[in-house]
C-alpha cells in the first residue's frame, strides 16, 4: 500500500491481525463499500423505440403528453415539456395511462344486446351493421318530420368534437346535443355570463398573482383544470422572488387547503355572503380601484330606472347595507376580524385574484351556487383584476376555418326549433345544458327514439342516476360509445367501442392560460381492439344516410375533419404531429375600454344585455332573463330576493334536503386528484391503490368525519357506518378528519361502480345514489350539494 | 465522480402522487392484491403520506389543524444502515453514491428491510404478477450481467426491493454520450419522478458541484433532512413548507 495508513484502515488491519481473526476478517469483508462485481451489469432496453406526443384526457385539463413506445408497446408517458399547461409534468392519472390501454376489460368489439335491457346477454355485430341501423334510424325520424327525437349526451368532448357533435345533430335536425357541463363547471360558467358577459371559465394569471383568495374551488385537486393551476401555482410560490399568499376556503381542507398559508372553514352554501362581506369592507375602506369601478362597469353606484324617476339600487348600497362583517360572521362562521383582514389583504397585495368554484367545493349545484360565484367574480372587478396582470384572463382559442354552411333542409331546420329534451332555455331559463335532467323529461313524456351516449354514463354520474335506467326504457334505442361495459351501456341496445385517447386522432385546445393553442391526439400504437372513435363512426353513418346530411359531411374520416379545421392554426399538419401542441403564447391583456375589451373581453356572449363593455355588478342579463318569465313562474323560482335585487349577486340560503334536526351533516361528495372524474379511472387499479393517501386508505370508499363530531355520536375512527339521506343510504368505514368542519361529511367520487370492469365493480359506495336528484329550476344545475345526511353505527 | 442527490421542496409539493406511480411504470413495480394492499404490502419505492400518519393522534384542536404531506423516496444515505446488515452485499453502495440493490444476489432475509430507518424497502410476498394484458406495458430496460440484475428488471418473489434513483436512467444517458462520442454531463440525467413532478417541487444532481441546483439548495434555511439525528446522512434533502 503507497498512500499512508489512514485511521480505518489502521482498525481494520489491526482487528483483521490481532483480534478474533477469523470472524471479524471475515465481518470486515462483508462490510466492504462496494463488492467487487459493480460495474459487471449491462444495459438492456427496447430495441426499437420511439416517442409519440398526443394529450392526456384522464381529467379535463389536456396535459400534453409523451409516449416511449418499445418494441411496439405503449411503456411509459411523460409530460410534454413543450406543452404549457403542464410544462413536462404529469400527474398519476397521466402516468397511469398505460392501464387504461391495456386494460384487460375493455370492450373488444361492437355489441348488441340479446336479451332483456340490463340482462347483459350481448352478441358481437358488425360495424357495417351498427352504421346501418343508427343511419336508418336517423332516416326514419328524419322522415317522420321528428329529427328532434335524436339526442346525443357527452361527457368530456375537447377541440372540435362538440362543434361536430352540433353540427351533425343540426344536419339532422335535432337541438338535442347535451353536455356534461351542469353537473361540475356551469355555475362558474354561468356566473362569468351574468357578470362578464363572457359563457366561459376565467383563466387566472397565477404567475403575476400576489394573493390568491380560492372559493372551494379545490384548486389543486378537482379545479376545471387541475394541472394548469398547479402549474401556475407553484411558480408563484417559489418560480419568483416573491412568494404569493394563498387562502383557500372551503369547509374540507383538503390538500388545496393545507398547502395554502390559511384555510377558512366557512359554513357550507355561504360562500357569497362571504364574498359580499369582503366587498362591503374593501369599499368602506375606500380601497376599490375607482377608475374601474366608475368608467368600466354597470351598477355599482344606485342608478335610475328606465322611466328615470326613481333610483335602483347599485351594488354599493346593497353590500353596504346588507353585509356588515359581524352579520355575515354568524352566517358564515368566519369571525368578523378575520373577513376584515382577508379584505383588507386581498384589496392592498394587488394584483390579487378570486378564484371562482368548480367541481370539488360546497359551492356547484344550486342558484345560490351561481350568485355566490358572482360575489366572487365581483371582487375580482373591486380590484381591477379584470383582465389585468394577475388577475383574471379572458380564454381564446385558435383560429378554426370555419365550417362550410350546411345543405337547406326545412326538415333539419323545422326540428332544431323544437325545445330542447334537457329543457335548457326553457324549463330552466338561464341554463345552456341539464345534463341530468334529460332522464326527468322523457320520463315526463318528452319522446326520444334515439339516443346516443358519448362518454356519457348517467347512470352513474348524476345525482339519483338509477333514474336514468327507468329512462332508457322509453327509448327504443339507446347506443353507447365507451371504452367500457360501464353503468350505462350496461342498459343500453347497441355498445360501441371507444379507442382510448392513446388510439385514435383527435385535437383538445389549451385552456387556462388565456392564449390560444391546441394539442392533437394521435394513436401510439395500432388500435388493441375492434374499436371505431365516434367521429368516424357519425361520418359513415352521415354517407349513409346520404341527402343532405351526406351533403354537409364529405370528409372520409375524423383526422380529415381536423385537418380542415386546423387548417388555420397556425402551423402545418406535419409540425402539429411532430410536436403534439401549437400556441401562439404571450397573453395580451386588453386596454380598458378598447375595442378589443368591447369585443372580446367583456360583453361578447350576452344575449339580451348591451354588449356595451361594462361589467356588471347588477346583471343585466339576468334581469332581461327573469323580466321574460311570467311572473307566476318567477314566483315558484323560490328566489329570497325579489325585484331588483334578484339581479345583484346576493347570499341565497340553501335549500336543504333533509330537516337538519334529523340530518345534521352537510354531505359533500369530494373529487380525487388520484381517482379524477373519468369512470374508467377507477378500473386503474394503480389509482385504486393509491386513493385513500389522504386519510391512510386503499382500494375503497371511506367516509371523513371531525372527531367532535363523531365523539358526540359515540363513533371511532374505522368504524362501519351508515351514512343515510332522504334518498338512500350507504354503508361505509368511517375515518376521523380533523380538519374538516363538525357539521360537514364527505364521501370520494368514483367509488362503488356496479360495471366496468373488474377493480372497479363492486368497490366502496357511490355517494351520488345519496343526493338530491332534482335540478336546480332557474340554472338546471344537478344538486350537488344540498343534500343533508344522518350518520350511524352499522 | 458526482455524488447524486435530490431535493424535495415542500413548499411546491402538492401531494399529487404523480411520483409514486411514474415509479411504478418505470421500474415495474408490481400492483398487488386489493387485501394485500390493506395490509400495507404494496410497493411504492416512492410513496406520499398525509402526517399525522394516524388521524387519531394529537394535532390541536379544529379548526387550528394543518395537514402535512410528505414525499418519500430512498434517501440513498451516506452512511446506509441497510447495507451493514446485508449477509450476501445484495445492496451496496456504489461510488457515485446511489445505495443500489442486485436481486440476483438477495436471499429475502429482510434484514435491510427492518434496518432502513425509513421504511423505502419492500419485499415481495408474492411472484408479482401483472393481470391479463396489463402485463404488455412493462419497462423493457434492465440491467443485467453474471450475477447481476438490477434496475426495472422484473423481480422474483423472495426478493427485497427498493428506489434506484432510476439508475437504468443513468446508464442510458451515460450510453448516449459515449454514442454521441462526447463527456456525460450530470444535468443528462433524472429519475421519473423528478420529471414527473406536478408542482416541479423536485431537483436532482450532484452534490459534489458547487454551483448544481441541489448543491444551492441544500445550503437553503429551509433545508432539513429526515431523521437527521440517527446518523445516516440522507442524500434526499427537503425544504420545509411557508
Amino acid at each position: 500500500m503507497s498512500s499512508p495508513l489512514t485511521r480505518r484502515e489502521f482498525l481494520r488491519l489491526t482487528a483483521a491481525t490481532v483480534g478474533s481473526a477469523a470472524v471479524i476478517g471475515t465481518l470486515q469483508t462483508l462490510l466492504a463499500p462496494q463488492p467487487t462485481y459493480a460495474s459487471a451489469g449491462v444495459l438492456q432496453t427496447g430495441a426499437q423505440e420511439t416517442i409519440v406526443p398526443g394529450v392526456c384526457l384522464l381529467c379535463p385539463s389536456g396535459c400534453g403528453i409523451l409516449t416511449r413506445v418499445a418494441d411496439g408497446r405503449a411503456v411509459k408517458l411523460e409530460g410534454n415539456p413543450m406543452h404549457p399547461i403542464n410544462l413536462g409534468a404529469l400527474c398519476p392519472k397521466g402516468q397511469a395511462a398505460p392501464e387504461l390501454l391495456y386494460n384487460p376489460d375493455r370492450l373488444t368489439g361492437p355489441m348488441r344486446r340479446v336479451g332483456e335491457r340490463g340482462s347483459g346477454e350481448w352478441e358481437s355485430i358488425s360495424w357495417d351493421e351498427v352504421v346501418e341501423i343508427v343511419a336508418q334510424r336517423l332516416s326514419d325520424l328524419r322522415t317522420t318530420g321528428h329529427p328532434e327525437r335524436a339526442v346525443l349526451m357527452w361527457g368530456e368532448a375537447r377541440g372540435q368534437l362538440p362543434s361536430f357533435f352540433n353540427r351533425f345533430m343540426r344536419a339532422v335536425g335535432s337541438p338535442n346535443v347535451v353536455s356534461r357541463e351542469s353537473l361540475n363547471v356551469a355555475a362558474a360558467r354561468l356566473a362569468m355570463y351574468l357578470t362578464q358577459g363572457i359563457y366561459d371559465l376565467p383563466a387566472y394569471d397565477l404567475e403575476n398573482t400576489n394573493y390568491v383568495l380560492a372559493f372551494g374551488a379545490s384548486l389543486l385537486e378537482a379545479g376545471p383544470v387541475p394541472q394548469r393551476i398547479v402549474s401556475g401555482y407553484s411558480f408563484m410560490r417559489r418560480g419568483r422572488s416573491t412568494r404569493g399568499k394563498v387562502v383557500v376556503i372551503d369547509p374540507r381542507q383538503g390538500v388545496s387547503g393545507a398547502k395554502a398559508d390559511e384555510w377558512i372553514p366557512i359554513v357550507p352554501g355561504t360562500d357569497a355572503a362571504l364574498a359580499l362581506s369582503m366587498a362591503n369592507v374593501i369599499i368602506r375602506a375606500g380601497l376599490v380601484d375607482s377608475s374601474f369601478v366608475n368608467n368600466y362597469s354597470f351598477g355599482y353606484e344606485d342608478f335610475p330606472d328606465e322611466s328615470a324617476t326613481t333610483l335602483i339600487q347599485g351594488f354599493k348600497n346593497f353590500v353596504l347595507k346588507n353585509y356588515e362583517p359581524a352579520r355575515v360572521a354568524e352566517i358564515t362562521g368566519v369571525p368578523a376580524t378575520t373577513i376584515s383582514r382577508l379584505a383588507g389583504e386581498f384589496a392592498g397585495n394587488r394584483p390579487a385574484v378570486a378564484i371562482l368554484p368548480g367541481k370539488g367545493g360546497l359551492l356547484n349545484g344550486t342558484i345560490g351556487g351561481v350568485y355566490a360565484a358572482m360575489a366572487v367574480h365581483c371582487l375580482n372587478a373591486l380590484v381591477g383584476s379584470i383582465d389585468a396582470p394577475g388577475g383574471v384572463m379572458t380564454q381564446r382559442y385558435p383560429e378554426e376555418r370555419p365550417w362550410f354552411s350546411l345543405p337547406a333542409d326545412p326538415i333539419a331546420e323545422r326540428g332544431c326549433r323544437a325545445e330542447r329534451v334537457d329543457g335548457a332555455g326553457t324549463r330552466f331559463p338561464v341554463a345552456q345544458h341539464a345534463y341530468q335532467a334529460v332522464a326527468d323529461r322523457i320520463l315526463d313524456g318528452y319522446p326520444v327514439e334515439l339516443l346516443l351516449l358519448y362518454d356519457a354514463n348517467p347512470v352513474y354520474e348524476t345525482p339519483g342516476g338509477t333514474r336514468f335506467i327507468e329512462a332508457f326504457q322509453q327509448v327504443p334505442l339507446v347506443v353507447s360509445f365507451s371504452s367500457f361495459l360501464d353503468e350505462s351501456a350496461q342498459h343500453a341496445d347497441l355498445v360501441l367501442p371507444q379507442p382510448t385517447f392513446l388510439e385514435r386522432h383527435e385535437d383538445h385546445f389549451i385552456e387556462g392560460l388565456g392564449y390560444p393553442g391546441v394539442g392533437l391526439r394521435q394513436p401510439v400504437i395500432h388500435p388493441r381492439h375492434d374499436t371505431l372513435s365516434i367521429g368516424d363512426f357519425l361520418l359513415k353513418v352521415a354517407a349513409a344516410m346520404g341527402g343532405t346530411v351526406a351533403n354537409g359531411f364529405p370528409w372520409k374520416t375524423y383526422r380529415e375533419v381536423l385537418r380542415y379545421r386546423l387548417r388555420d392554426v397556425g402551423t402545418d399538419w406535419e409540425t402539429l404531429k411532430e410536436l403534439g401542441v401549437w400556441m401562439t403564447p404571450g397573453y395580451r391583456f386588453a386596454r380598458r375600454g378598447s375595442e378589443k375589451w368591447v369585443n372580446e373581453v367583456v360583453g361578447r356572449d350576452r344575449r339580451y344585455a348591451p354588449r356595451d363593455g361594462y361589467f356588471d355588478f347588477y346583471s343585466r342579463e339576468l334581469k332581461c332573463i327573469l323580466d321574460n318569465l311570467d311572473p307566476e313562474r318567477l314566483a315558484a323560482l323560490g328566489l329570497a330576493e325579489a325585484g331588483d335585487a334578484a339581479s345583484l349577486p346576493h347570499y341565497e340560503p340553501t335549500p336543504y334536503a333533509g330537516d337538519e334536526d334529523e340530518y345534521p351533516f352537510v354531505l359533500n361528495v369530494i373529487t380525487l386528484m388520484s381517482l379524477g372524474p373519468v369512470s374508467a379511472a377507477a378500473n386503474m387499479p394503480s389509482l385504486q391503490e393509491i386513493s385513500g393517501m389522504t386519510v391512510g386508505e386503499t382500494w375503497g370508499s371511506w367516509l371523513e368525519m371531525n372527531p367532535e363530531a363523531a365523539k358526540k355520536l359515540g363513533l371511532h375512527d374505522q368504524d362501519e357506518v351508515w351514512v343515510e339521506s332522504h334518498f338512500g343510504r350507504v354503508k361505509v368505514k368511517m375515518r376521523l378528519v380533523t380538519a374538516l368542519r363538525p357539521d360537514v361529511v364527505n364521501l370520494p367520487y368514483n367509488q362503488g361502480h356496479t360495471a366496468i370492469g373488474r377493480w372497479a365493480k363492486n368497490r366502496g359506495v357511490n355517494g351520488l345514489a345519496l343526493l338530491d336528484p332534482a335540478s336546480e329550476p332557474v340554472t338546471g344545475l344537478a344538486s350537488f350539494t344540498n343534500t343533508r345526511a344522518k350518520v350511524y353505527r352499522a | 465522480m458526482p455524488n447524486w442527490a435530490m431535493v424535495i421542496d415542500l413548499d411546491k409539493c402538492v401531494a399529487c402522487q404523480g411520483c409514486s406511480i411514474a415509479c411504478r411504470f418505470e421500474n415495474n413495480t408490481p400492483p398487488v392484491k386489493p387485501n394485500e394492499a390493506l395490509k400495507g404490502r404494496a410497493i411504492r419505492w416512492n410513496d406520499v403520506f398525509a402526517l399525522p400518519v394516524n388521524p387519531t393522534e394529537e394535532t390541536g384542536e379544529y379548526p387550528n389543524v394543518k395537514t402535512h404531506y410528505l414525499t418519500r423516496p430512498c434517501m440513498h444515505c451516506d452512511n446506509p444502515p441497510c447495507i451493514k446488515v446485508c449477509p450476501v452485499q445484495a445492496t451496496y453502495k456504489d461510488d457515485e453514491g446511489l445505495v443500489r440493490q442486485n436481486y440476483a444476489r438477495c436471499i429475502g432475509c429482510r434484514f435491510c428491510t427492518v434496518a432502513c430507518p425509513y421504511g423505502v424497502r419492500y419485499f415481495n410476498w408474492y411472484e408479482p404478477a401483472w393481470e391479463g394484458s396489463l402485463q404488455e406495458y412493462q419497462n423493457p430496460d434492465r440491467i443485467e450481467g453474471r450475477d447481476v440484475l438490477e434496475g426495472p428488471a422484473v423481480r422474483v418473489r423472495g426478493v427485497v426491493e427498493k428506489c434506484t434513483f432510476c439508475i437504468h436512467r443513468l446508464h442510458k444517458a451515460r450510453a448516449q454520450a459515449e454514442a454521441e462520442e462526447r463527456d456525460f454531463r450530470p444535468d443528462e440525467y433524472v429519475p421519473a419522478c423528478v420529471q414527473t413532478c406536478t408542482g416541479k417541487a423536485r431537483f436532482f444532481g450532484d452534490l459534489e458541484d458547487p454551483n448544481s441546483t441541489v448543491s444551492l439548495l441544500s445550503k437553503s434555511p429551509r433545508a432539513f433532512r429526515l431523521l437527521e439525528d440517527v446518523g445516516t446522512h440522507p442524500k434526499v434533502i427537503y425544504l420545509r413548507e411557508g
